[in-house]
């Protein structure tokens, strides 16, 4: 049964063109997902103060909406295969302005909680993975260089919003502010329109063929059980790819110690004697390193001596990564902090471009709606123990060298796996390409993909016999059709 | 408090076996102790008590500093600077009261003659025994007679003149209790040689933290305004409003559905007014209430409309419907173009089609002919 997802490949990805009003429109929903509930906290104590609750209370806000976020994946994959990006990110956006304008009439905590952190995070994450869905569909040979530039969108979406939060907070209170940022959100609606379905081409022949292959799926769908159904919308057997299931390991590793030391970055440098001021600075420096990081960690991807080997290139930035982290306990002032914030924000932001091009580059364009969803629940969880952790160590020790070191250690250690593991991986993808190219040598043809410097990319999808064959019997039908 | 009254005693023994020592040694002597222990009772006296010649001194400093006498044997009194003698042998004739508070001690270090005016902020919640004292951190060598005076609030309250003496007497010490209001403000000390040097101790109560940005509300929703005194407790918190140009106390027990003060933790307090309305914006004083004084802190209220945010919201939504609809006319646009185009290519090739059978029917037809 061919969904709208797996036809995605049949046509050619522009590389440009519209491609590039897609990467705004993704730039600008990825930032907002990764971006408003970090900016939301500008409003906490007064609502605390408000309502009368603790610090803790008010933090969950922000908890459950990453978690809303994180965990609505799978549904937002699924919603994907079946209407395409541009519906999903679209009434996600109706849903964040929902949520936001329902929250300004909050009278309890429990309301903001349902309002603020269910169903505008919900909302998000109807936004966060149709947009870098549909950077697969557009982009292939520019694709890391239009997943930077589109990851990037989080650290300038959160150096605009804290500001304007502040400005918004002054002149018209939390109220207010939730009322106009619901209208800011409904922005997510603009960005959905500029993502134009993109698929085989659309003429009158090719609605027939459609309305044709779907009366004939109608009638198979009701022989097959709800499992198979399921699988159609959310491709299961990823479980059984090698390479997903390396990344999912290694990500889900790695999250534990990736958000920890952001969040206690200002409290650590507050503790060693320096102002509030200065430690917020930091903050502004690590998100502004982040952002000129990004994109050029997604140049750097693009080139061809790194594109090939794109995994070892995530992998040893995730161990600088927890290399930073490791050497902050000897930064003992504040230049030495300034110094970590730099590298922390090169180190963040070179992960953060290639978070998703990695696993695109693993489980092809075809299977990663499905896999992002399923990536992203996942971390729901270590995203969300990564921080309590980190604290519970640094109330237990009185000292924050230990939850750095901590962090360190385990994004080293994810960096160590996911390098030994994608050198095997590649090893044994060698391979089943030589015995591919035996067997078949007319195989990795017959997938249109355009340029044919990746040819592992192909291959890779060749693997996956079962979309290219309902590709094939679409296509089939189509040219019958015509000549008919 | 023990060892204070245990020190005191140690030290009575000792200082009256001296005394009758040095008696016995000299006939001249004989009034020597006597009118040592005279001129240190009149010296302690002059410094606790202010000095005797001004009687301006309130009658209740009076009394406390005997009870600080009893204290002060606690103390060190080799550094007695201004008479050199002895403070403890007083120590019977005074009575003990209010052994219960520390001595705190703040230092001020000068570090030269022509430096700046340095002045030190001290606050005080609570009554405190306090122990000021101003040093020149440059040591000079040779001895002159130096006038100390002690200021409060520019009046002199102490006044002495040092001996010759050798070691660097370019320092002054000033014990203080406070129990009340009148005891705080600013204390100077003043050391006048051949150049003249003075500090500023600043005793204050404590600051009230308000909030230095106007609270945004709206009309029918209530609002919550938080006033902080740090590590201080204050004995009670009053709320004003500012009515014209004086302040208005809140009662909450007179209209409880409008106004509810929370008091609890004892360094913070909370009003929360309900049901606002435009009148209610304005200033908003909250004073903390000390044994010391009293401080206040502001916190501004502004009501506003439901339909100030409104505007800017419709007119984001506005700009959002505006963008969806441009997008989607464009891609509209562009499509009809797109098949436009397509159909001229489609008719352009079938009419090359036609055209080529044309030509191959003529061929065949002339090859007809010709056959």
């Amino acid at each position: 049964m061919p969904s709208p997802a797996n036809t995605g490949l049949a046509s050619t990805p522009p590389d440009g063109g519209w491609g590039w009003a897609v990467l705004f429109g993704a730039f600008v929903s990825i930032g907002f997902s990764y971006a408003f509930p970090k900016a939301i906290a500008i409003f906490f104590k007064e609502i605390q103060a408000f309502f009368g609750t603790s610090y803790s209370e008010i933090a969950w806000v922000s908890s459950i909406m990453l978690a809303t976020t994180y965990g609505g994946g799978p549904i937002s994959s699924i919603l994907v295969n079946r209407f395409g990006s541009r519906p999903v990110v679209i009434f996600g956006g109706l849903l964040c302005g929902i949520g936001m304008v329902s929250a300004s009439f909050c009278t309890s905590i429990m309301q903001l909680y349902i309002c603020v952190g269910l169903i505008s995070g919900f909302g998000l994450a109807l936004n966060l993975q149709p947009s870098v869905i549909i950077i697969g569909k557009y982009f292939l040979k520019r694709r890391p260089l239009a997943n930077g530039l589109a990851m990037a969108g989080s650290p300038v979406m959160l150096c605009t919003l804290a500001p304007l939060n502040q400005f918004l907070f002054d002149n018209f209170g939390w109220r207010g502010s939730f009322l106009i940022l619901g209208a800011i959100l409904l922005n997510c609606c603009v960005a959905g329109a500029l993502f134009r379905p993109i698929g085989p081409a659309t003429g009158p022949i090719q609605k027939e063929a459609n309305k044709e292959g779907k009366e004939t799926a109608k009638e198979e769908e009701e022989d097959k059980d709800c499992c198979a159904k399921f699988n159609q919308y959310l491709d299961c057997s990823l479980f059984k790819h090698r390479g997903f299931l390396i990344y999912l390991v290694g990500n889900v590793l790695m999250f534990l110690g990736f958000f920890a030391p952001i969040v206690f970055l200002a409290p650590y440098a507050k503790h060693i004697g320096i102002d509030e001021y200065s430690a917020a600075f930091l903050l502004s420096i690590l998100a502004i390193v982040d952002m000129f990081a990004r994109p050029a960690t997604g140049l750097i991807a693009n080139s061809k001596w790194v594109r090939p080997k794109i995994q070892y290139f995530f992998s040893f930035s995730i161990a600088f990564n927890g290399a930073c982290h490791l050497l902050c306990p000897l930064a003992s002032d504040y230049t030495g902090l300034i110094i970590y914030s730099v590298f922390f924000g090169l180190a963040f932001g070179m992960v953060c471009a290639m978070l998703f091009e990695t696993l695109m580059d693993l489980v092809g364009a075809t299977r990663f709606t499905s896999a992002v969803g399923l990536v992203t629940i996942a971390e729901c969880c270590t995203i969300l123990l990564g921080p309590p952790i980190g604290g519970t160590l640094i109330d237990t020790f009185g000292d924050y060298k230990y939850m750095f070191i901590k962090c360190g250690a385990v994004m080293v250690l994810a960096g160590t796996f996911l390098f030994i593991m994608n050198y095997y991986n590649y090893r044994m993808l060698a391979k089943e390409e030589k015995a591919m190219a035996t067997k078949d040598p007319e195989h990795g043809r017959t997938v249109n993909e355009g340029s044919n410097d990746w040819d592992r990319e192909k291959i890779q999808d060749g693997q996956e016999l079962e979309p290219l064959t309902d590709e094939q019997g679409l296509k089939k039908e189509i040219n019958g059709l015509s000549e008919a | 408090m023990r060892g204070c009254g245990s020190g005191t005693r140690a030290l009575r023994l000792p200082l009256l076996l001296l005394s009758l020592a040095a008696m016995c040694l000299s006939e001249d002597a004989l009034s020597g102790p006597t009118t040592t222990t005279q001129s240190t009772s009149q010296q302690t006296q002059n410094i606790l008590n202010n000095t005797p010649t001004e009687h301006n001194v309130s009658t209740p400093g009076q009394a406390i500093t005997t009870q600080g006498v009893h204290q002060e044997t606690r103390e060190s009194f080799s550094e007695n600077t201004s008479g050199g003698h002895d403070r403890s042998t007083d120590g019977p004739r005074y009575t003990t009261q209010q052994t219960n508070l520390t001595w705190m001690a703040y230092n001020i270090s000068i570090p030269g003659f022509s430096s700046p005016l340095i002045e030190k902020n001290i606050t005080l919640d609570s009554p405190a025994n306090i122990e000021l004292s101003c040093t020149v951190a440059s040591v000079s060598t040779h001895a002159v007679a130096i006038e100390k005076t002690w200021k409060k609030d520019t009046k002199t309250i102490e006044s002495n003149v040092t001996s010759n003496e050798t070691k660097n007497v370019w320092s002054t010490q000033y014990k203080l209790q406070i129990r009340e209001k009148k005891d705080m403000g600013s204390y100077m000390c003043v050391m006048k040689g051949e150049q003249e040097v003075q500090a500023v101790f600043h005793l204050k109560v404590p600051k009230i933290k308000g909030k230095e940005k106007p609270i945004v509300s709206y009309e029918g929703d209530s609002v919550v305004m938080v006033c902080e005194s740090g590590n201080y407790i204050p004995i009670t918190w009053i709320w004003y409003t500012i009515n014209g140009s004086h302040q208005v106390p809140i009662n909450d027990s007179l209209m409880p559905e409008k106004y509810i003060i929370d008091k609890t933790p004892a360094n913070k307090t909370h009003l929360k007014i309900m049901k606002l309305t435009g009148q209610d914006g304005g200033l908003y004083v909250c004073q903390a209430v000390f044994k010391l004084g009293e401080n206040n802190g502001e916190v501004n209220l502004k009501v506003l409309n439901y339909m100030v945010p409104l505007k800017p919201f419709f007119a984001i939504a506005a700009e959002v419907i505006v963008l969806v609809a441009l997008i989607f006319l464009y891609e509209i646009y562009s499509k009809k173009k797109e098949m436009l185009a397509e159909g001229e290519k489609e008719f352009e090739q079938i009419e090359q089609l036609k055209s080529e059978e044309s030509n191959g029917v003529e061929n065949s037809s002339t090859r007809h002919r010709k056959v």
